[in-house]
């Protein structure tokens, strides 16, 4: 059994399940780390990410086309995004509350929708995204068919994480960005405008939550089934958090947990004899083990999840 | 416009409920009153009363309040959908007034089952194993409702367990999985480990190990029931493996284990309804519950007085459980392979060969 996990072979196959469940939250993380870093924590990911889904499934099976299926998607996702931020910005209220209301909401809607729109009577399934290889880079052992023989949402991914560091890094925009979610009566102050910021970072979020979404159904399984995030929202949080608020660890963050994903069910299939419920565990347990070596350190941007009112004290 | 943006925000509260309750799909029970509610307990309580009185056959027309309680949606294409059904037969052939509830998690089972029999709904079904203990604890306080549920392990005075064979269509289907292979090795996908499933993934099991005593079945739980994508990776896992056939009684899960299937080429078993039109290359048959077939009996068992606590096993035998045509893949199975598998079928329905139903995690 040893000898068959450590195989090229099994190795190989494990990176490129691992890379392939850590995409979808790659994409939320990265819409999650946009919205935390100006202040606002959407818990309401799980909803953007299913309403993603949900809108890329309908998009793709009425118009018959995978690019009117990601802007459904995108769209879906941008939705529930600004319900998130018009009652966190404008209104000011409880973004816990918001964005636990909103997951719950739209597992419902989401549910509803795709009843009326399957009316139940036949199975509905599109074809899903095909993959690209990129000659020479995919032949590189282990790693190459894992990074390069993905499809098109994974190359932009990477594209996509690498400007969001620069972003932040080297831009006035990304400083400013950032500023108001750390202090915003300062930048207020500076003259950034902080809630039109945070209105352009929940559409961010909206959009890579819903690409983030739409992933499963456009590219993965090709169909919609109710509830079908089934938590992958919650864990791009927690990658986000794990990821130390940047583009660059978020993406190391939800790699681990694709990977101890792709590695439990891997395990079981080869017959390793440990209970089923232990090993869905392990993505878990490795989040709780890297927190505990983040102890003592914050991270987080200093405003994070209080809502910014203009002359209140 | 401070008060506009109060205005639409509360405009969209209200549009929030009435969607999610909606989106629930929950029916009449939810919308009577706690007054309605009380008049329709006394009144139930008035009717048992007096039927004990008089003969059962005295109530023929009378009209039955039936409820479903689901773990998913009714529209689901596998396990929820089929109980469903089974409730419009009731409706269209019994006239039966229904209702039915969806998505409800362990933790809300009982409150459920209580809203039901507390607004004197006389036959009360709840869908799948985890729906037998909150059956007993609500059953107590309501002896005059009859509890039904389906792959339960529970019976109390008022609540009856209807289990299907579901582990005959598993053993066929490992039969026709080991036939099949090439290479030795076949696959199967669970959703989350309970008696129910445990008993069909042992079937397949012992069936594929009956064809080929060599054969290597890869097993997996996906830990949900509707994490589509980790159950296409747990049958692509599988396929990297050298599984060439997959199997699967993971309802939503499963359906991502056959797109692993397609995609890869090899072929895949369907489970619960006859899922070829998926994957019309791919699914060479699927091993069909009849669950409505099963939710009319366990009614009938009402409507004619015999109805009685206890858990009663319906298997091929009684029609509960059976094997989807081959469709289009006719061809590609072997004369041998088919009379085989008649052959078993036939002798399960004569109750000359036993599947065993091992509800142990092997």
């Amino acid at each position: 059994m040893m000898e068959q996990i450590f195989s090229v072979t099994f190795l190989t196959a494990f990176l490129a399940a691992a890379v392939r469940m850590a995409v979808p939250l790659a994409y939320a993380g990265l819409g999650e780390t946009i919205a935390e870093k100006s202040g606002i924590l959407n818990i309401g990911m799980e909803g953007v990410m299913l309403s993603g889904a949900f809108f890329s499934f309908a998009g793709a099976f009425l118009s018959g086309s995978m690019s009117v299926g990601l802007l459904c998607g995108i769209m879906g996702g941008v939705a529930v995004s600004m319900l998130h931020a018009l009652l966190s910005v404008k209104l000011a209220k409880d973004q816990s509350v918001s964005g636990i209301a909103i997951n719950i909401f739209i597992l419902g809607v989401t549910s509803f929708l795709y009843k009326l729109l399957s009316s139940g009577d036949s199975y509905k399934q599109i074809v899903p995204m095909g993959k690209l290889r990129i000659p020479v880079l995919a032949d590189i052992p282990l790693i190459g068919s894992a990074l390069f023989e993905q499809d098109i949402l994974a190359y932009v991914l990477y594209v996509l994480i690498f400007a969001v560091t620069w972003f932040y890094a080297r831009t006035n925009l990304g400083l400013s960005a950032a500023a108001i979610g750390e202090n915003p009566r300062a930048a207020d102050a500076a003259g950034i405008p902080v809630h039109l910021y945070q209105y352009l970072a929940m559409v961010c979020n909206g959009i890579l939550g819903g690409v983030g979404g739409a992933y499963l159904v456009l590219v993965q399984v090709g169909n919609f089934s109710d509830n079908m995030t089934s938590g992958r929202g919650y864990i791009a949080l927690a990658a986000v958090i794990l990821g130390r608020y940047t583009p660059l660890g978020m993406l190391g963050a939800a790699f681990l947990f694709g990977a101890a994903n792709a590695l439990q069910i891997r395990l079981q299939a080869i017959g390793v004899p440990l209970p089923p419920q232990a090993l869905a565990m392990l993505p878990y347990l490795i989040t709780l083990v890297a927190l505990l070596g983040s102890i003592g350190k914050n991270h987080g941007p200093e405003s994070l999840s209080r809502p910014y009112i203009r002359g209140a004290r | 416009m401070r008060k506009i943006t109060k205005a639409i925000a509360a405009m969209m509260a209200v549009s929030m409920t009435v969607l999610s309750v909606a989106g629930c799909g929950s029916s009449s029970a939810e919308a009577t009153t706690a007054a309605e509610a009380t008049t329709a307990a006394a009144e139930a309580d008035t009717k048992a009363e007096a039927s004990e009185a008089e003969a059962p056959a005295a109530e023929a027309d009378k009209t039955y309040k039936v409820a479903l309680c689901l773990s998913g949606a009714a529209n689901d294409m596998g396990w929820c959908q089929v109980a469903y059904e089974g409730l419009k037969i009731l409706e269209d052939k019994y006239g039966c007034e229904i209702a039915y509830t969806e998505n409800l998690t362990p933790d809300d089972i009982e409150a459920a089952y209580a809203d039901y029999a507390a607004n004197g709904y006389d036959v009360i079904i709840g869908h799948g194993y985890e729906f037998g203990d909150p059956a007993i604890e609500v059953a107590e306080q309501y002896p005059d409702a009859k509890f039904i549920v389906t792959e339960g392990e529970v019976s109390a005075d008022n609540v009856a367990s209807y289990v299907t064979k579901c582990e005959e269509g598993g053993y066929i289907m490992g039969m026709l999985a080991a036939s099949m292979s090439k290479t030795g090795k076949v696959g199967y996908v669970g959703p989350i480990q309970g008696a129910s499933l445990v008993k069909i993934m042992n079937g397949f099991e012992d069936g594929a190990k009956e064809v080929n005593p060599d054969i290597e079945v890869q097993t997996a739980w996906t830990g949900s029931f509707t994490d589509t994508a980790l159950g296409k990776e747990a049958a692509q896992a599988m396929i990297d493996n050298g599984a060439d056939v997959i199997g699967h009684c993971a309802n939503e899960s499963g359906t991502g284990c056959i797109n692993a299937a397609k995609e890869a080429g090899v072929f895949a078993t369907g489970d619960s309804y006859d899922q070829n039109d998926l994957a019309p290359e791919t699914v060479l048959s699927s091993s069909v519950y009849h669950i409505s077939h099963v939710v009319e009996v366990a009614f009938q068992s009402v409507l004619d007085g015999t109805y009685a606590g206890g858990i009663y096993q319906l298997g091929m035998k009684e029609d509960a459980v059976s094997i989807a045509p081959y469709h289009g893949l006719e061809g590609q199975i072997p004369d041998e392979v088919k009379s085989l598998i008649d052959e078993r079928v036939a002798e399960i329905k004569a109750g000359t060969f036993e599947v065993p139903c091992d509800t142990k995690v092997r």
